[in-house]
């Protein structure tokens, strides 16, 4: 579903990401995670085609995001840091735009539209201008907005910013649902707990480096022989000093 | 994986129409919301804008009926050159605009960072944002420009026609700037994107030269030969460049000069109206032509160039304390060091904030700039008093300005910030005190130096200056008391950007007391003046001797005068800064 092909990039003479490498499949939640300035944002900006790679390709459901954007972003749902919407729209008229833009028929629009209002409880403010939500109103509706066409790859970077606990909870169980039907989930966090609870797999990126990538099963199991717990094991790892897996 | 993936069900790419008709449809929505929440939210404003705006088209339009009464009688070929400059300098101000409001539109805004994500055409979104900045840009032209051409249809005896043709000529016209205007903006970003900056530099910076040239060299002429024929001559002469075949804004003066043509006993002139046509259909195909050119280029280019923007690095400078703002903060006693530490981040926020220093600089450059022409012509004592008194209304129209944008919504995005200044040793009172000292010194500055500037090149008494300089005393005293106050009293807690809070109730308030605090000051002071100077040059008996008016034009009336305007400042100044001291110590955040 997503291919990072020996993907680097620079800002000047800075290096943000270097010779990336990853495959993720069908169904598979993949956490990224790394401290600040570690190149998870650069990554995800490559993936969802808003920043070229310097070099090497980035393939969504074989679609190359550089050379053929729009066909990959018909497969994708997006959720960025900050959840940006038209102030002057009401987040029904925003979810019509975005359905309407994945060019689906009236009657399935509808029908999804439905499902993710319910799902989401955006019932309440849905007829509001976005101007009048807070963060959380607004994180909700992007996460709406973005499964609304049932996307084969959903992309998120930092998603649970802004979002109280019961939130959280639904977008978890909304995300184990999904990629439970083959849905793939790439997501950037910082929340190493986060990642441990729902990721099929980490990887652990510093310096624009991937330190770690694998199983939380088998992050665990460097766990049993090098450090005391997950948290020291990811701090080890995200040292200046730390060594890769 | 290497294989492709069929699309999710029912989900497909659209076709160009489909996308256009989407966006027409959220632009649509989009207007509508603004307009339904403005009429709701800010119905004054709203009132005010179509007053106002009303108004100016009227006086306009009485203004160009005048101008062009005269001229068609006395220089009818001068209309042609006036329209070719107009239109020519026009079309290279909305290149700069377009192209400016187009950079901030598709490489920097939330916008585009959405819709650059979704299955949507990069030409899509350019056409989104060009129509958008187009607007932004040209709207001014529609409302400048509709009171003058109506007004040469009117003085011309046009026929209908020529009425109807007016917008699509206008519409037509302005596609074209703007389109290059594009074009130039995602060349610059696509394949020169370190160099946009020198290039729009270098553009403005030429522009700028060009204007003052031209300004220069029809104003610096002797006083004594200003409006004869021979200062017409050499005027045409320099402005003959604008006439040239090739430029659109020819094709537009053309085509509006040929459709307002009429013949004997003011019947529509058949032979005219079709050379206006032919010349609307020339604006027209190049315009659509641009535009087919700008949106293949955003084909090629927007993507490119959007992830060249995002891949930058922004400059790091490291910022250190001024001598100025090193003065200010260690100069003075302990106790009002607070108070000398809040001025100085105000003074380092409005420093750092091009887009206030720039307004700043644009509006009182140009006034400057103004200033320094006077000495162009000749005056008459009393009607050189009456342009001071003017000048001075102006100055302080535009302080109004930039007290209700930049000082009004202060203390609103302070209490936002109030986390901050709430746990420091500071008073509440001096926050808002260090407001009024920021607004009060740094207009006072400025719009004395303005003040005296005028006076000067006016060649006005000391006298006279000394009453303009404390009629701006005044000015600053009471616009910046009504901005800190009313901003303090109505603040917008909830809202970060100032241009909003400063558009809401509260702003249009401010706007309307400091208009109202401006005429009265001006008139009450110019009135005594421009009497005693009046029956001075005219005679006494222009003014009956013993009436009020006599009374008003002598000595007493002058003192009258100026305990009202004091009384006027003093009131302007404390009642909306003590309603605000007190609205701000109970605020809560």
């Amino acid at each position: 579903m997503i291919e990072f092909d020996h993907v680097s990039r620079t800002y000047g003479p800075k290096v943000a990401v270097t010779d990336l490498s990853l495959a993720i499949p069908r169904g598979e939640l993949f956490a990224l995670l790394g401290p600040n300035g570690a190149g998870k944002t650069t990554s995800i900006k490559m993936l969802v085609g808003l920043l070229h790679p310097s070099r090497g390709a980035i393939r969504i459901c074989g679609h190359d995001v550089v050379a053929d954007p729009r066909s990959a972003h018909l497969h994708v749902g997006y959720v960025p840091d900050e959840p940006c919407l038209y102030d002057k729209l009401t987040g029904r008229e925003f979810l019509w735009f975005i359905a309407d833009m994945f060019g689906m028929p009236r009657h399935l629009a509808r029908d999804r539209l439905d499902r993710e209002i319910e799902c989401f409880e955006l019932g309440e403010f849905l007829d509001d201008l976005a101007e009048s939500y807070s963060l959380g109103m607004k994180q909700r509706l992007v996460f709406a907005a973005s499964l609304l066409h049932d996307p084969d790859v959903l992309v998120l970077d930092e998603p649970m910013v802004g979002l109280d606990p019961r939130s959280v909870r639904i977008v978890k169980d909304r995300l184990s649902d999904r990629t439970r039907e083959g849905m793939t989930v790439f997501m950037s966090t910082h929340t190493l707990a986060m990642a441990e609870e729902m990721a099929d797999r980490v990887g652990i990126m510093v310096r624009g480096q991937l330190r770690f990538l694998g199983t939380v099963m088998e992050l665990r199991g460097q766990v049993a022989f090098e450090a005391t717990s997950l948290e020291q094991l990811y701090l080890e790892l995200t040292s200046p000093r730390g060594g890769g897996a | 994986m290497t294989g492709r993936t069929v699309p999710p069900e029912a989900v497909r790419l659209l076709r160009l129409d489909e996308e256009s008709r989407l966006f027409l449809r959220l632009r649509a929505t989009l207007v509508w919301e603004t307009v339904r929440s403005m009429v709701a939210g800010s119905r004054l404003r709203v009132s005010l804008v179509v007053l106002l705006s009303g108004l100016f088209w009227a006086a306009l339009y009485g203004l160009f009926v005048e101008a062009f009464g005269f001229l068609d009688a006395l220089h009818a070929d001068v209309i042609s050159l006036l329209f070719n400059a107009f239109f020519s300098s026009l079309m290279v101000m909305l290149v700069f605009s377009t192209a400016i409001l187009l950079y901030g539109g598709m490489y920097r805004s939330p916008e585009a960072r959405l819709l650059l994500t979704l299955p949507v055409r990069a030409e899509t979104v350019f056409a989104h944002k060009f129509r958008e900045a187009m607007w932004f840009a040209s709207w001014g032209f529609i409302l400048l420009g509709s009171p003058m051409l109506v007004a040469y249809g009117v003085v011309k005896g046009s026929a209908w026609p020529y009425f109807v043709l007016l917008l699509p000529f206008m519409l037509a016209f302005v596609t074209i700037p703007a389109a290059l205007g594009g074009i130039a903006c995602i060349t610059l970003v696509g394949w020169l994107p370190r160099l946009r900056l020198h290039a729009l530099s270098i553009g403005i910076t030429l522009a700028c030269v060009v204007i003052l040239w031209l300004g220069w060299s029809l104003l610096a002429q002797p006083r004594s030969d200003a409006m004869s024929a021979a200062w017409f001559e050499r005027t045409f002469a320099r402005l003959a460049f604008t006439e040239q075949k090739l430029f659109p804004s020819w094709w537009l003066s053309s085509g509006l000069m040929e459709a307002a043509r009429t013949e004997r006993e003011g019947r529509l002139s058949a032979a005219g109206l079709t050379e206006g046509i032919k010349f609307l259909a020339l604006l027209f195909a190049n315009a659509l032509l641009l535009q087919l050119a700008a949106g293949w280029l955003a084909r090629v280019a927007y993507r490119r160039g959007y992830s060249h923007l995002t891949g930058e690095v922004p400059a790091r400078r490291r910022r250190r304390a001024g001598w100025f703002d090193r003065v200010v903060m260690e100069g003075g006693s302990a106790v009002g060091r607070p108070l000398r530490l809040l001025l100085v981040k105000d003074l380092r926020l409005f420093r750092r904030d091009i887009s206030q220093w720039s307004q700043f600089l644009i509006f009182f450059g140009l006034l400057g700039l103004y200033f320094l022409n006077l000495r162009s012509f000749n005056y008459y004592n009393a009607y050189a008093s009456m342009i001071g008194f003017l000048n001075l209304a102006v100055v302080g129209l535009i302080l109004s300005t930039f007290t209700t944008r930049f000082v009004f919504p202060m203390i609103s995005l302070e209490g936002r910030r109030f986390w901050i200044l709430g746990l420091l040793p500071v008073h509440r009172d001096q926050i808002v005190w260090s407001k009024f000292l920021f607004s009060f010194l740094g207009g006072l500055i400025p719009c004395a130096v303005l003040v005296f500037l005028s006076d000067s090149m006016l060649g006005l008494s000391w006298r006279l200056i000394a009453l303009h300089e404390f009629c701006c005393l005044l000015l600053c005293l009471g616009l910046s008391g009504i901005a800190v106050g009313l901003g303090a009293r109505m603040p917008e807690l909830r809202e970060s950007s100032p241009a909003k809070i400063s558009s809401g109730f509260g702003g249009t308030l401010c706007l309307v007391i400091s208009s109202l605090y401006i005429t009265v000051v001006v008139i009450v002071a110019a009135v005594p003046t421009h009497l005693f100077l009046l029956s001075r040059t005219l005679g006494p008996t222009v003014i009956t001797p013993d009436g009020f008016l006599a009374w008003a034009g002598g000595p007493w009336g002058a003192a009258a005068s100026l305990a009202i305007i004091s009384l006027a400042g003093i009131a302007a100044t404390a009642v909306p800064l003590r309603l605000g001291l007190q609205a701000f110590r109970r605020l809560e955040a």
